[in-house]
């Protein structure tokens, strides 16, 4: 069945149509025929044919080379030319095939449609190849002997004979143009030199009767749509006429190539001698082409490609076909495989894990236990005795004397030594925990400075330091005037930060540190602390302190301006203090004047001024320091004892 | 400016350090600057501690807003932060409600602890034998026992004077000893440290 090849689209159409169905092409100017079933590769390159000889529907009579290697296409163009089927497709004879090509090399010259000279290339290209293919192959056999055994066959008959070696240069036939960009340039050059020689009158003579039918060709080639051009159509008889007795001349070439063999009936006619060529395309034949270019690599031991769209060639590297095989990737499976062993172990492991988590009741510890105990004995010795002491106001213990305590002599004589109405300035950098402890020396003191009328100037380097000499201050008032609030001769300056740096400031500026008492006052505008413009500047300088380090910054800031001055410095210290502050009062010179450590020196400075009272204080504070001896030795001897003891080894207090 | 700025931080540092140590040695012509000086850093102690006590109150809202199991002592310190300012700034700070809190909060806590530490002293002294027999551990009991007896006249004994002079010999001689070599490497590190940040080297201001 012959269909309509839309030359738009390339989809099938059918005969009768005009334009195609699918994209209103026009097919009648721009589409061809399709080929029927079968025939397709009859119509392809000769490459093909070489390789598949079997698969070519066989001619079904006699014929001509060149008659068997017309088209379909061009035969059906063919069939409506001559006439009806019955005539033209039954027995074609030589002359009738003669008068065909006739038709065919001169139809109406068309130069204005491209397409159609694009569509005689191709069928000239595949005529050309049918009937010059003898002549290219024998011309590549001195290269590629082994191309296949259609070109073996060849190679024996005369290139005359065959057609002109610069058809296929190499031998290779596929090089046959199947469209106008790729038309090859000898063939290009072929063409012009035709057309020169036809209008030279070079053609023979025998050609000349053929323009018979070209009338009839001329009316049906508005409808065909191929159309040749004007150098083939000129160009085209001369070796048809002379390609019956050539190809006569060497059948036994034909029969060993399949090919060659298919077009046998033909042949065998003399009917086409396509290997023939005139002495005027002789001498146009390129030089060029027919001599090797360079050095060509022998192939003839290569392995001959069998499939593929490489069919037939021979020196090409294989594919890895393994490489580019298609396959489904390995399947591996998520499941851990976990053995009978592993598993249990993970069971031992999350059961471990478990136990972990769950929360272990801790062993109930008794409430009473030794060690607390040993802990209540300890308090209760301390504390009873202690308690008792204070209640029964006891007075079995000697009270420490002012020469016994070194310090207090100096501290006594310095605090006589001022001048009634004098400007005293008084820390108070001691903890509040530490009161109970300095509240004897510090109130006797204090009540020794009122009764001379002093004016206090009360500062503290500690936060706690303005309430404690607000404390202390009331009761000191408290014990000489009876009265807290009755003592009024007193500036509560307040806290000096910064610590180093704040007694510093302190020595040097007071005025500027402090310009204001924490009632808001503007006390150094006061009679008492206005000749004050330093701390050297003050009477006297008593430092109350629990703590070392506070009693050396100020002996090491205040002290020299003090020294320089001849301002005594004194000191109310701890008992943990008294030690470390006792070398600066026994230096030589002095750097503290005078020294009250503890409640030793507390009680000594009243015994001092005369008012030492007693109320039981040093009599327990006596009791607890020798209850304390003696729980040390006797726990020291108990816990050895103890440790000796086999049953004192396990078990421990 | 990252490169500028600790530079400069530096440069400022070193100049004060070095004006207030001018300062003392020729207090006639660097007096003044270092008073100056002296007068900002202690301003900025001041404002120090104000941070503190407000970082104190932020530390301890955040506790108890955590709900943590200490989280009722961080409560019960914001409740007497806020009293406590709530009352001395009505008072004043010597008022009757600031001195009352004081005397009835502070001193009885602190001779307290006080009082406990003196037990518990006593206590890990009498099973320090028991726990570590060796003999560091008895040189120090045989030294606490005969500080103990030289400081106060014994109940029912009175005073014994050879333990007294020994009292007097520990405390002054090897306490004393320890305690200035201790107070002298703590100033020749502090004298280290000046020197560095005056001459740039740390620089704890940052930079």
């Amino acid at each position: 069945m012959n269909e309509i090849i839309c030359p738009l689209c390339g989809k099938s159409n059918p005969p009768d149509l005009a334009e195609c169905q699918y994209c209103q092409a026009p097919l009648k100017t721009g589409g061809f025929l399709a080929e029927p079933e079968g025939e397709g590769e009859q119509a392809a390159p000769p490459s093909g044919d070489t390789e598949k000889p079997s698969e070519k529907a066989p001619a079904p009579g006699p014929k001509s080379s060149l008659e068997a290697a017309i088209p379909d296409w061009l035969k059906q163009n063919e069939a409506s030319f001559f006439g009806p089927p019955d005539v033209s497709a039954a027995e074609p004879g030589s002359g009738q095939v003669s008068e065909q090509i006739d038709s065919l090399i001169n139809p109406p010259a068309r130069p204005s449609e491209p397409a159609e000279n694009a569509i005689d290339d191709d069928w000239l290209a595949s005529l050309l190849e049918e009937a010059g293919a003898v002549d290219n192959r024998q011309a590549a056999l001195p290269q590629k002997p082994e191309t296949n055994r259609a070109e073996e066959a060849l190679t024996s008959a005369p290139a005359s004979e065959i057609g002109p070696e610069f058809l296929a240069e190499d031998g290779e036939l596929p090089a046959i143009p199947t469209s106008p960009a790729e038309k090859p340039e000898w063939l290009t050059s072929l063409e012009a030199a035709s057309k020169i020689k036809f209008e030279g009158g070079i053609f023979p003579d025998e050609t000349e009767p053929t323009p018979a039918p070209a009338e009839p060709q001329e009316e049906i080639a508005p409808e065909s749509p191929v159309e040749q051009p004007d150098w083939l159509t000129k160009a085209g008889p001369a070796p048809v006429e002379e390609s019956p007795n050539e190809a006569v001349e060497s059948p036994k070439e034909v029969d060993e190539s399949p090919k060659e063999a298919e077009a046998k009936p033909g042949e065998s006619e003399g009917a086409v001698a396509a290997a023939e060529l005139p002495g005027w395309l002789e001498a146009l034949r390129p030089l060029q082409s027919a001599a090797p270019s360079g050095p060509v690599e022998d192939v003839s031991g290569a392995d001959l490609v069998t499939a593929g769209p490489l069919t037939g060639l021979r020196g090409v590297l294989a594919p890895q076909p393994s490489a580019i095989r298609p396959q489904k990737p390995p399947t591996y499976s998520i499941k851990l495989k976990v053995t009978d062993d592993q598993q249990t172990r993970l069971r031992m492991m999350e059961e471990l894990l478990a136990d972990e988590e769950k929360p272990k009741p801790l062993p109930s510890r008794p409430i009473i236990t030794p060690r607390h105990i040993f802990r209540l004995i300890v308090a209760i010795a301390l504390l009873l005795p202690m308690v008792w002491m204070i209640i029964s106001n006891s007075q079995q213990s000697v009270a420490p004397q002012p020469g016994s305590v070194p310090g207090v002599v100096d501290f006594t004589q310095r605090i006589q030594a001022l001048p009634a109405n004098a400007t005293v300035l008084i820390a108070f950098d001691y903890e509040a925990g530490f009161s109970g402890e300095m509240n004897i020396a510090i109130t006797n003191v204090l009540s020794q400075l009122m009764k001379k009328n002093a004016y206090l100037a009360l500062v503290g380097t500690s936060p706690a330091g303005p309430a404690l000499a607000e404390n202390s201050l009331h009761s000191a008032s408290s014990n000489v005037a009876g009265n807290a609030a009755a003592y009024k001769n007193y500036a509560n300056l307040g806290y000096v930060p910064g610590g180093t740096l704040g007694l510093l400031g302190l020595a040097t500026a007071p005025r500027n540190l402090l310009p204001y008492a924490l009632d808001g006052s503007n006390v150094w505008a006061g009679a008492a602390l206005k000749p004050v413009t330093a701390v050297k500047d003050f009477a006297a300088v008593v430092v109350i302190t629990n703590d070392p380090d506070t009693a050396r910054m100020w002996i090491e800031q205040v002290g020299p301006q003090l020294q320089q001055a001849g301002t005594p410095l004194l000191f109310i210290a701890s008992a943990q203090a008294e030690p470390l502050i006792r070398p600066y009062y026994q230096a030589v010179p002095a750097q503290v004047q005078g020294l009250i450590g503890g409640l030793i020196g507390g009680l000594a400075y009243a015994q001092a001024v005369g008012n030492y009272q007693p109320n039981g204080t040093w009599d327990a504070f006596s009791a607890g320091i020798t209850i304390s001896i003696l729980i040390i030795l006797i726990g020291s001897i108990a816990g050895v004892v103890m440790k000796l003891l086999p049953a004192g080894k396990k078990k421990e207090l | 400016m990252k490169r500028i700025l600790p530079i400069t931080n530096a440069i400022v540092a070193a100049i004060a350090g070095l004006f207030v140590l001018l300062g003392y040695f020729f207090p006639s012509i660097f007096g003044g600057i270092q008073s100056v000086l002296i007068g900002w850093a202690i301003i900025l102690a001041a404002f120090a501690l104000l941070l503190g006590i407000l970082n104190l109150a932020l530390v301890h809202w955040k506790k108890a807003n955590a709900k943590d199991p200490g989280g009722g002592y961080s409560m019960v310190l914001l409740i007497s932060l806020i009293l406590t300012l709530v009352f001395v700034g009505l008072s004043g700070p010597t008022g009757g409600l600031s001195l009352w809190i004081f005397n009835s909060f502070q001193v009885p806590v602190e001779a307290s602890l006080l009082a406990l530490l003196a037990i518990i002293l006593i206590y890990s002294i009498a099973r320090l034998l028991a726990r570590r027999p060796h003999w560091n551990t008895i040189l120090f009991l045989v030294t606490v026992v005969l500080v103990l007896l030289g400081t106060v006249p014994l109940l029912f004994v009175g005073e014994i004077a050879p333990l007294v002079a020994v009292r007097d010999w520990l405390s002054q001689v090897p306490a004393v000893a320890g305690a200035r070599g201790l107070l002298l490497g703590v100033a020749l590190g502090t004298v280290a440290t000046g020197l560095r940040i005056l001459i740039g080297v740390d620089r704890p201001y940052g930079g």
